[in-house]
């Protein structure tokens, strides 16, 4: 033992001196192991050794003292008292290391000296010595702490410090849930509720009192967060919020901070503001999830301030997952009571505990959970269906043993007492200990939260008596005057609030007489079985935002009394020797003097002054309901001003704004209590009882005029604080008080112009902007109620929203993006406004005569509006749709061509509104094919009408039946064959450029969507001429603009609709243009032509790449086509691809031509001499040089082509210059017997003679019986031959038998067998002669 | 001291995962975390997703998804990600059933609706330990390209926080 605590005297040593931090610290840590390990009375000798080293110069050893002293204290709470100065000193460590941890040791030392207090008192019922002095010294930490929570210094210590100020409030705050369960196991969560009885150390009134102190500090902390660094600011929220969450009673108080925060930190410009907020929403979700009652009262509220906050979703998905919880607690509620039911009656008064005991035996974690709901909420249900019973119990005073068999019910449910009745109970108890607990009482009075007290008033007041005393002096009469004219019995519970209202500060000890004595009043014994029923009956009215909620109203007769019960109440109170007058004097006081008020002063003084100026103020009547809000306003107004106003404004049943009720005789700054005078002169009204006080101010009723014009003023008040630079903050409330004025002033459209002009004079610095949003989203809010003035405000709602919108068009250039703006966050767009979109896009923007009437951009403008509602309001999607759509159809092509770039590149990328955009440009191109003019027309604006698929459908068979028999006469390209086209023109009077305007936005949806492409295709055959046209004015841009991924194309080509043929021709035409088709276009083509399309002239585009063995097969088709088409085909043919050359040479087509068998082929021979004479036109291509070669292989074939003879003819007429040539040709026809072939014959003597004198060498050749014939046929080739013969070198080569067939025959015939050879160089050295003449 | 990271997603299975993977080979002190309530992984169809029990080990469902298609997961990207999810750690956790993982300085969330849940959760429990917290959301869409950049903003994110906490705090 000894050794041991050497050891530790050594390591201690060590910690404190050695140089080396790291041995230090290891010392340190051995040390402390060492004391945890010996006898604690031995090591308390040592611990001051240990606190020597508070003063080491290492952070980190002080760090590690700390952390020593948490371990040592919390196993040697008994001797660790010496310790605890060095945590204190630590708390103020320049380290915010040693700070921190200094703090979160000290709150474990905390939590254990009070669960050993509450061990020692509740089974000692005393403290022991020691632990009196430990909780001295954590008082003095926790004083500390707050110390260190509210001034400034490092943020990490500041946050732990607020942690410890939410535990301390939770601690010290009863906790009702608790109460009803077991404690738990080794009593490790404390609760102020654990306290039993009272103690002079450890008095939980005073605990709970100091614990709403703390609450306000925390409150004020966050009034002021707009000074505070982000994290603190979140830490505030996230403490505040947690508060509210796991103590019911201060949820309204927290909640009401937390929305004035809300509202005020808008405008702010801190760091993390983003993050704030979302710890604002957070705490705002939290406060959802819980299911106690005073929280699902403001769960409107709750949902209201969430959507605002664009976590409107999150909220519902929240309240989706609490109901879903609730169901199930229902559920196991229900089966709780079937089990009940089972039992004997005599267990029936196990009623409340059965339900919460039925869970323990429950396995599943989950069914735990929502069992326990059910019993929080079975409990709240039995509360309220109770009332009956707790009257009952009240009457019959405290008896318990009552013959009533439910009374042991009331055991039970007493154990669920809301904190109210825990007061109660608590200050009845106090009472009854005399003299002592008087004193105990004074300082519990004072401390108590305002609420609080005004809760036990009202509970209470159930048991005053119920004779009226006899009504004394004005003030009773004209409170009860005041009643009469109240429509809500709820009202008659206010006056009751209003001691706690004016006494906004827990520490005005001078209401301690007061409160006191009234509850001093109630000490007898029904106090502690109050049924909290009717508190809550009294409680929920002014909790309840809609406060006129019949279901809340209370019979008058029960109220009546009430009020004159207070009357009793004070004069009970004369009976208990309170100094009345010092109170009422004080009261009094009070108005003029309180914080709150003075502190509002600065803000309101501008408004109270101005309305004092004015001769029409006269104080109004005030609305009973701003009456009953002043109490939480009061609240919140102490820990913040803007606070206040903001507020105020945000509840929804208002003091309206204007309703400022005033009195000229009172000075100025009472006329600044424009929101609270009802409280002060109803209070007044009450004191007089006793003294006398300055009269009442009357209410006077402003007539409408007087009402007008002190809104005006107000307004432009308030519109000139707005401009004041350092207006920031009243920009905030300007704008909500603006808000509110123009909801009221819906006649009035002076203020609204006025309005308009001042926000359009400062829009682009933003601010304007939100105040219209903010008047707009007031005035909505305000529609959307139930109230009287809803529809009044739905309809300036909708004036407002679209004058704004005009004038910003008005106003500002059409790049300007505030019209968009505005649409896009207002609540709701009226059906007005979109009408405004549908004009700005729709209208024209230039007259008949092309003069331009308004800018082109204000379609721009107008359709970026729609773009923005499109994708950012779902609600209007379809109408802004239809807006788009209807300008896609625009005539004008301007306007047109926007929208459609407009439809077709952003929207139709959306994918929730693509397919309503194609089934409109469809229907557009159906219409456009089958109707007629009027038609399409008529079926334009109704959009959804035309989105009716079945309708289009039927229109499509229908006409598609009755058309059929035009398709083919409306073939486009024939169009010169007369007759068809007056029909087409018969069955619509489309013009073209109606027909574009109807299918331009098919066309752009095709761009980007092409297998839209068929149904163009589809149509094509039926549409009417102008249709057809305007396809072709499309097609090629589409074409061209799908380029490469024609895969839909190729898809459409391979089998192409009836009547597209056309179409489809020129598809081909633009497909093959400048590029070479692509083989899988060509293979489609060439399938096409084969199985179902047998036109040959869809190949003619393809041509160039076709190969020679390719074209010639269908080259004789091709000749059969019309000239021009086999124009364009030849010249493909000639053409060929870069890659291979042409398909074939121009040669190789003429003998193709040629090589036409017409009967076999099937071609008119009239075709084939076209197609011949079509070549020789092309005198460039078919060259001289091109009909000799081809010639020449012609002459060779057997049999001869048909036409040989005649385009030798042709050549010779074309080219004289082949004359040669051609004798050389019509030689090898000698020599090939050409007169055995009769009609080619014919055509040789034709060129003969046509040729001569160059053939009459070739004449010459022919043997005699057909030089016979052939000069019988053309005679006059008869002498000039003859006379070619005769001479000398001719005719000696000439045979006997031709020379006598000239005449010639008295010449002789000698060498007869040499004529031909001789003949053949003659002839040909002949021909050369006259050639050179 | 070493700073301990937690990256929560909603299934903790990809976008979690990947941050885990990269800060961990990045030498980080870090865990992952789902806060959903099973652990849903994409099946044949939209409506048929698998559906686990956080702490179904990876090479469970590795196993049981190559066995019913092997394709289909190998193609979606699943089968890979398991993998190297089986490489990191076991199982995936749930944020809120691992409290007493004990206490981290920075929690990264992928998903507001994932932060939301950090915060109830949090907000919701005994706070004994006394330690801030920083819960930062980094909005990653749960698809494998996205948590790659995600996980690399996460890191980045990671070391500038600790820079800040080391200096800061």
């Amino acid at each position: 033992m000894a050794s041991s605590r050497d050891q530790a005297l050594s390591l201690l040593a060590a910690a404190n001196n050695h140089g080396d931090l790291a041995v230090k610290l290891s010392s340190l840590r051995q040390a402390r192991d060492i004391l945890l390990a010996i006898d604690p009375a031995l090591a308390s000798d040592l611990l001051p050794y240990l606190a020597e080293l508070q003063s080491s110069p290492e952070a980190l050893v002080r760090k590690s003292l700390a952390e020593t002293i948490e371990e040592l204290g919390l196993k040697m709470l008994e001797h660790s008292c010496v310790l605890m100065p060095v945590l204190l000193a630590f708390l103020r460590d320049v380290d915010s290391m040693v700070a921190k941890q200094s703090i979160i040791s000290g709150t474990k030392i905390f939590c254990r000296v009070l669960e050993e207090m509450t061990v020692q008192l509740n089974i000692r019922g005393k403290i022991e010595r020691w632990l009196e002095d430990m909780w001295l010294s954590m008082l003095k930490f926790r004083e500390n702490i707050v110390t260190t929570a509210m001034e400034p210094g490092c943020i990490s210590t500041r946050l732990l410090a607020l942690k410890f100020l939410e535990r301390y409030v939770l601690l010290f705050t009863p906790d009702n849930n608790e109460l009803g369960k077991p404690l738990p196991e080794g009593g490790q969560v404390f609760n102020v509720s654990r306290l039993s009885g009272s103690h002079s150390i450890i008095d939980p009134v005073l605990l709970m009192s100091e614990a709403g102190m703390i609450l306000d500090y925390l409150l004020d902390m966050l009034s002021m967060a707009s000074g505070l660094p982000g994290c603190l600011a979140i830490a505030v929220i996230n403490c505040l919020a947690s508060i509210g969450r796991k103590r019911p009673q201060h949820f309204s108080t927290v909640f009401a901070a937390l929305l004035a925060f809300d509202s005020n930190c808008e405008t702010g410009k801190r760091y993390h503001a983003a993050s704030v907020r979302y710890s604002l929403r957070t705490a705002f979700l939290g406060f959802l999830r819980c299911t106690s009652p005073t929280i699902l009262e403001s769960r409107e509220r709750l949902l209201g301030t969430l959507r605002a906050m664009n976590a409107g979703d999150a909220a519902e998905q929240v309240i989706r997952q609490v109901e879903k919880l609730a169901r199930n607690a229902e559920r196991a509620s229900r089966d709780a009571r079937l089990v009940k039911e089972d039992h004997s009656s005599s267990q029936i008064s196990a009623h409340g505990s059965l339900i919460k005991k039925r869970p323990i035996s429950q396995d599943e974690e989950m069914l735990a959970h929502n069992l326990e709901v059910a019993s929080k909420r079975g409990r709240y249900i039995a509360d309220t269906n109770s009332t009956f019973s707790g009257q009952q119990t009240a009457d019959s005073g405290h008896g318990s043993t009552s013959a009533n068999g439910v009374s042991p019910n009331v055991s039970i449910l007493n154990g669920d007492l809301s904190p109210v009745e825990q007061m109660i109970a608590m200050i009845g108890a106090l009472l009854a200990e005399g003299e002592r607990g008087a004193e105990s009482l004074e300082i519990l009075i004072s401390k108590i939260h305002p609420d609080l007290l005004a809760d036990i008033v009202i509970t209470n007041m159930k048991h005053l008596p119920k004779i009226p005393p006899p009504l004394t002096r004005l003030g009773k009469s004209e409170v009860i005057g005041q009643l009469g004219s109240a429509s809500s019995p709820a009202q008659v519970a206010a006056p009751s609030f209003l001691p706690a209202s004016s006494v906004p500060s827990p520490m005005s000890a001078m209401q301690i007489p007061y409160s006191s004595a009234s509850i001093t009043s109630e000490s007898s014994p029904e106090a502690s079985i109050v049924n909290s029923v009717s508190a809550d009956s009294k409680r929920d009215p002014r909790r309840d935002p809609r406060r006129q909620d019949p279901r809340l109203a209370v019979p008058p007769e029960a109220v009546l009394p009430t009020v004159v019960d207070f009357g009793d109440v004070q004069s009970k109170l004369d009976d208990f020797n309170s100094n009345k007058p010092q109170l009422s004097a004080m009261v009094g006081g009070k108005t003029a003097s309180s914080p709150l008020l003075s502190k509002k002063k600065s803000d309101d003084e501008i408004l109270g002054s101005s309305l004092h100026g004015t001769s029409e103020l006269i104080p109004k009547e005030v609305v009973q309901d701003g009456f009953q809000e002043t109490k939480p306003t009061a609240e919140v107004g102490l820990s913040s001003d803007v606070a206040f106003s903001s507020e105020q404004i945000t509840e929804d049943d208002i003091v309206k704004a204007e309703d400022i009720q005033m009195d000229e005789s009172e000075t100025p700054s009472n006329v600044e209590l424009d929101h609270s005078p009802p409280a002060v002169a109803n209070m007044a009204a009450f004191e007089e009882t006793g003294k006398d006080l300055p009269v009442v101010p009357s209410y006077i009723e402003l007539n409408g005029e007087q009402e007008a014009s002190v809104r005006k003023l107000l307004f432009e008040q308030i519109m000139e604080s707005c401009k004041h630079p350092n207006g920031k903050e009243c920009g905030r409330m300007g704008m909500s008080l603006i808000a509110r004025l123009v909801a009221q002033s819906a006649a009035a459209d002076d203020l609204v112009e006025m309005l308009k002009n001042h926000i359009l004079e400062d829009y682009q610095l933003q601010k304007g902007h939100e105040l219209v949003l903010e008047v707009l989203y007031y005035l909505y809010s305000i529609s959307g109620s139930d109230s009287a003035e809803s529809s009044a405000c739905a309809v300036t709602y909708e004036k407002f929203l679209l004058e704004m919108a005009e004038s910003l068009l008005l106003k500002f250039p059409a790049s300007d993006k505030s019209l968009s703006r505005l649409l896009g966050e207002a609540p709701v767009l009226p059906s007005s406004v979109l009408k405004l979109l549908d004009d700005l896009c729709n209208s024209d923007i230039s007259d008949y005569h092309g003069k331009s009437l308004r800018d082109a951009d204000r379609v721009t403008q107008g359709l970026g509006a729609v773009w923005s509602l499109i994708l950012g309001r779902s609600h209007y999607r379809q109408s802004c749709l239809d807006i788009a759509l209807k300008c896609a159809l625009h005539s004008q092509e301007e306007i047109r061509a926007k929208a459609i770039r407009l439809v077709a590149n952003k929207l139709f990328q959306l994918s929730y509104v693509a397919e309503t955009i194609e089934h409109f440009a469809k229907s557009m191109l159906f219409s456009a094919v089958n109707q007629n003019a009027s038609d399409v027309e008529a079926c334009q604006p109704g959009l959804n009408e035309q989105l009716d698929e079945g309708k289009i459908g039927s229109q499509n068979t229908s006409s598609s039946g009755s058309q059929v028999p035009f398709s083919e006469a409306a073939t486009f390209e024939s169009e010169s064959i007369g007759g068809a086209q007056p029909l087409a023109q018969g069955i619509s009077s489309l013009s073209l450029s109606e027909a574009q305007r109807l299918i331009s936005l098919f066309f752009a949806l095709c761009m980007k969507k092409p297998s839209l492409l068929r149904l163009v295709f589809d149509a094509y055959g039926q549409a009417p001429r102008p249709v057809k046209q305007a396809v072709h004015r499309h097609i090629p841009v589409l074409v061209r603009a799908l380029g490469s991924s024609y895969s839909e194309l190729l898809q459409i080509i391979s089998d192409p609709p009836q009547g597209s043929e056309n179409l489809l021709m020129l598809v081909l035409q633009i497909l093959t243009e400048e590029t070479v088709p692509s083989p899988d276009l060509i293979t489609t083509v060439k399938h096409l032509y084969e199985t179902k399309l047998k036109d040959v002239s869809i190949l003619i585009p393809m041509l160039p790449s076709f190969s020679k063995s390719e074209v010639l097969p269908i080259f004789p088709q091709m000749v059969n086509l019309p000239p021009d088409k086999f124009q364009k085909a030849l010249a493909h043919i000639l053409q060929g691809s870069a890659h291979t050359g042409p398909a074939l040479t121009p040669a190789e087509v003429l003998v193709a031509i040629h090589d036409i068998v017409p009967e076999k082929d099937g071609v008119l021979l009239k075709k084939v001499m076209d197609a011949c004479s079509t070549c020789f036109e092309q005198r460039t291509v078919f060259t001289q040089q091109v009909l000799a070669k081809a010639l020449n292989q012609m002459v060779d074939r057997t049999p001869l082509p048909l036409l040989f003879m005649r385009t030798v003819i042709q050549a010779i007429d074309a080219f004289p210059a082949l004359v040669d040539f051609v004798m050389e040709i019509l030689s090898k026809l000698v020599s090939k017997q050409i007169w055995k072939m009769p009609k080619l014959w014919v055509g040789f003597l034709k060129c003969v003679s046509q040729t001569q004198p160059h053939s009459f060498g070739v004449l010459l050749q022919l043997p005699p019986p057909q030089l016979e014939s052939s000069l019988n046929k053309y005679a006059s080739l008869r002498g000039p031959l003859a006379a070619f013969a005769s001479q000398p070198n001719i005719r000696a080569s000439l045979p006997r038998m031709t020379l006598s067939v000239l005449g010639l025959t008295s010449e002789t015939h000698v060498q007869q067998p040499h004529v031909a050879s001789s003949l053949a160089s003659g002839a040909s050295s002949s021909v050369h002669g006259t050639t050179m003449t | 001291m070493r700073s301990r990271y937690a990256m929560v997603c909603s299934s903790n299975q990809n976008r979690s995962m990947e941050a885990h993977a990269l800060l961990k080979r990045e030498g980080f002190d870090v865990s992952s975390y789902g806060t959903g309530s099973h652990v849903k992984l994409p099946g044949p169809s939209l409506r048929e997703p698998n559906v686990y029990d956080f702490g179904t080990p990876y090479k469970h469902m590795f196993d049981e998804l190559r066995r019913k298609d092997p394709d289909l997961y190998k193609r979606n990207g699943i089968l890979p990600m398991l993998k190297r999810n089986m490489s990191v750690k076991l199982a995936p956790q749930r944020w809120q059933d691992n409290s007493s993982d004990g206490p981290f300085d920075v929690v990264l969330t992928f998903e507001e609706k994932v932060f939301d849940m950090v915060l109830e959760d949090l907000n919701n429990r005994e706070q004994i330990l006394m330690k801030t917290v920083l819960v930062i959301n980094l909005e990653v869409k749960d698809n494998h390209e996205e948590a790659a950049t995600g996980a690399q903003l996460a890191l980045d994110l990671c070391r500038e926080v600790f820079d800040w906490l080391y200096f800061m705090y």
